[in-house]
């Protein structure tokens, strides 16, 4: 009796070391090599000032696949502690699906929350006004045009003003240098990007610029998301932009890697990370003199304006069903020091959130995004709400339909509303 | 009754046998199908308020699914894929390549080496290893290869996406069908032929009089086999289209796939998953029931 009594207090033992041992470890997911890269020296800090393990994982690169395995892990209630999303437009579904632990109180608090640009504070302030994702980085996104094609070909490199202006400018770039004119990432293969790196340049643009009404109700039947498909009709039917790689399983890789590298795509939209991931040193396929020869637009507004579009660079969170909450905040308030913001600058050529990163002397080094860093409290954006990630699939599905002109700007805007209310139900849909 | 006894002791010793893989099937496949089943009858979700809060919405998923012009172009895909790879090109080929590699012919071994090859790539590698041949246009190796004989090169995942899973898939697996083939050639008693052959039957008379009748129940086995392992590839359309472009190579189980963790509606990718098992059992039946007319 005595022996099994003594075999017991001892299991019970080692579970409750096993536990604390548990505790002590931080599971931290990053989104490829560069991401890991890049925070090396915040880990050691982290196991250092905290005296804990942190395991780094590296997940799926593609931000498709990376959401669909940080997805599935957080349903089955297994995911890493600390992660970033990969898009923003996934976050108030996240929060809504209990994933995120709040951090607003410890937001708040933390010593470099005043130093933030306030459009980042904005981003990442959820529906229900809490904050449950650290905005360290921004994605600054223009237009990028190839200054020495233009100019060569004896064509304005002039801000265009409208819509129609720079869809005038796009033919231009084709009849004159045979190039593609413009490039909006569209279709169901860019996953995404079709939202955030193309659809929502034109609509904070629109005649309807936000997609949320006042009662947080997806509001999807606007004039501005018709124009918005109109303008993708237009540069497809002239063949302005170019279709068949977009439909293929790795869309960006021929537009963006190849096509405009040679000249053959003359605009492109683009974040500050182009100038270093894409065409700049980081990239396989360099440009040389890339922030010569490489000029940027802002997106002119559909008759007026011009729009700078700030998003939430993959923000970090903590997930709400971690084994140490606490201690997974605190790290995760050791991502946002400026040492780490400048490491993911130079890496992948996201903005660093504080203004404060401007003094630091390895960011003034990042000579391409000292200007974009400093502009970057102009950036616009679009109020977050949840089914942003049904929505954002729904924009993949009906810009494919343009690209393989199977609709038109209205038949565009049907299969996006449809596939929503499908999806969500009718009564999420205005 | 002591034979009584012994022959109990000897179903338990039986049934001890069969304990680890009847555990196993019931944890990995009985129970995840159930599972499934019990999924599409709620709007379980990887994320927004139903991934926190699912609810039982009885057969709104099956009503939508009836409704959903992806899901029967997903059907009709697959419908085109399974017959185009396995019923006409895998059989047809795997068949030649059985009757051809029976007789006594010069490098048989290498020809057969050959043929066995394409089987050992698992799904996803023979994907990736046939983009390098099929996308990129210009500098794809089919697009060099036509260029020699002056036809235009093309992007061919593009331009005939679907007729080109079907020839990828087909090369998979002609291996499977001439191995199945091949077993039921064997089982043809040598006589016949001989007696054909007496009675002056050409060989085209005694594929059609002898070969393919014996063969019947082999092919409808292997036909079987085929379509449902047809109907459950992912992994090679995955890594060649991923469905696309614009659906025109989404089988069904890329479908339920996008449905569930692209779209995150799990509920929803369980009810085609579902629709999809009840296909691939209405076809089991249906070979049962041809083997009983033939038996």
């Amino acid at each position: 009796m005595k022996k099994m009594v003594l075999g017991g207090l001892c299991a019970v033992l080692l579970s409750a070391v096993s536990t604390l041992a548990q505790a002590e470890t931080i599971r931290i997911a990053n989104h490829g090599q560069a991401g890991i890269d890049a925070m090396k020296s915040t880990v050691e800090r982290i196991e250092k000032k905290y005296g804990v393990t942190v395991e780094v994982i590296e997940y799926p690169a593609p931000d498709k696949d990376y959401l669909t395995k940080l997805l599935t892990e957080l349903g089955a209630g297994n995911a890493p502690d600390l992660f970033s999303i990969p898009t923003t437009a996934a976050v108030s579904d996240m929060v809504e699906a209990g994933y995120l632990a709040p951090v607003t109180k410890e937001f708040k608090a933390w010593d470099g929350y005043a130093n933030l640009y306030d459009v980042a504070k904005e981003l990442a302030v959820s529906p229900d006004g809490e904050t449950y994702v650290m905005p360290f980085m921004l994605g600054i996104q223009e237009i990028y045009y190839r200054k020495d094609v233009l100019e060569k070909a004896g064509i304005s490199t002039e801000q265009p003003k409208t819509w129609q202006e720079l869809l005038d400018r796009a033919a231009e770039i084709k009849q004159k240098t045979g190039a593609y004119g413009l490039l909006f990432p569209a279709g169901v293969s860019w996953g995404s990007g079709a939202f955030d790196e193309g659809f929502q340049h034109l609509l904070v643009g629109s005649k309807t610029p936000q997609l949320v009404d006042a009662d947080g109700k997806l509001d999807l039947n606007g004039e501005g998301i018709k124009d918005v498909f109109g303008v993708y009709k237009e540069l497809i039917d002239k063949d302005l932009m170019p279709t068949q790689p977009l439909l293929g399983p790795e869309p960006w890789v021929v537009p963006k890697y190849q096509m405009f590298p040679e000249g053959k795509l003359a605009a492109t939209t683009c974040g500050s990370w182009c100038y270093i991931f894409d065409w700049g040193r980081e990239s396989k396929n360099p440009i040389p003199d890339v922030t010569k020869v490489v000029g940027t637009w802002t997106v002119p507004g559909q008759s007026s304006g011009q729009y700078v579009l700030a998003n939430l660079a993959a923000p970090w969170a903590v997930n709400s069903k971690s084994a140490n909450t606490e201690l997974a905040i605190k790290a995760l308030m050791e991502i946002g020091s400026i040492e780490t913001q400048v490491s993911y600058a130079a890496r992948i050529g996201n903005i660093p959130a504080s203004k404060g990163a401007a003094d630091n002397a390895e960011f003034q080094k990042l000579t391409e995004l000292v200007p974009i860093h400093a502009a970057a409290g102009n950036g616009v954006f679009l109020k977050q709400a949840s089914g942003f990630g049904t929505v954002s699939e729904g924009v993949a599905r009906a810009t494919e339909a343009l690209l393989r002109k199977e609709t038109d700007a209205a038949g565009a805007q049907k299969i996006l509303v449809d596939y929503v209310k499908e999806t969500l139900g009718d009564d999420m849909v205005k | 009754m002591a034979r009584n006894s012994h022959e109990k002791r000897a179903e338990r010793q039986w049934l001890l046998i069969l304990l680890p893989s009847l555990v196993l099937l019931l944890a990995f496949v009985i129970y995840p199908a159930l599972y499934s089943i019990y999924l599409s009858f709620t709007n379980e979700a990887l994320t927004g308020a139903a991934a926190l809060r699912p609810r039982f919405v009885g057969l709104r998923n099956y009503t939508r699914l009836f409704n959903d012009a992806k899901f029967w172009n997903s059907l009709f895909v697959t419908f085109v894929f399974v017959i185009g790879s396995a019923v006409i090109g895998q059989f047809v080929l795997g068949l030649i390549s059985a009757v051809a590699l029976r007789r006594p012919i010069r490098f048989r071994r290498v020809f057969s080496s050959i043929i066995l090859l394409p089987n050992a790539a698992p799904e996803v590698v023979a994907g990736f290893m046939w983009i390098s041949m099929l996308a990129g246009g210009d500098n794809a190796t089919l697009s060099r290869i036509v260029s020699f004989f002056g036809i235009t090169p093309a992007d061919w995942l593009q331009v005939f996406p679907l007729s080109m899973i079907i020839v990828v898939n087909t090369w998979r697996g002609i291996a499977t069908a001439m191995i199945l083939l091949t077993a039921g050639l064997s089982t043809i008693p040598a006589e016949i032929y001989e007696a054909a052959r007496m009675d002056g039957a050409t060989p085209s008379q005694m594929f059609r009089r002898i070969t393919l009748p014996l063969m019947m129940p082999t092919i409808l086995l292997y036909m079987l086999i085929s379509a449902v392992s047809t109907i459950a590839v992912f992994g090679l359309v995955y890594a060649l289209t991923r469905g696309g472009p614009g659906g025109a190579t989404e089988v069904v189980s890329i479908y339920i796939y996008n449905q569930s963790f692209t779209a995150f509606q799990l509920g929803y990718g369980a009810a085609v998953a579902v629709v999809a098992l009840v296909i691939s059992l209405i076809l089991g039946i249906a070979y049962v029931r041809a083997m009983k007319v033939e038996v």
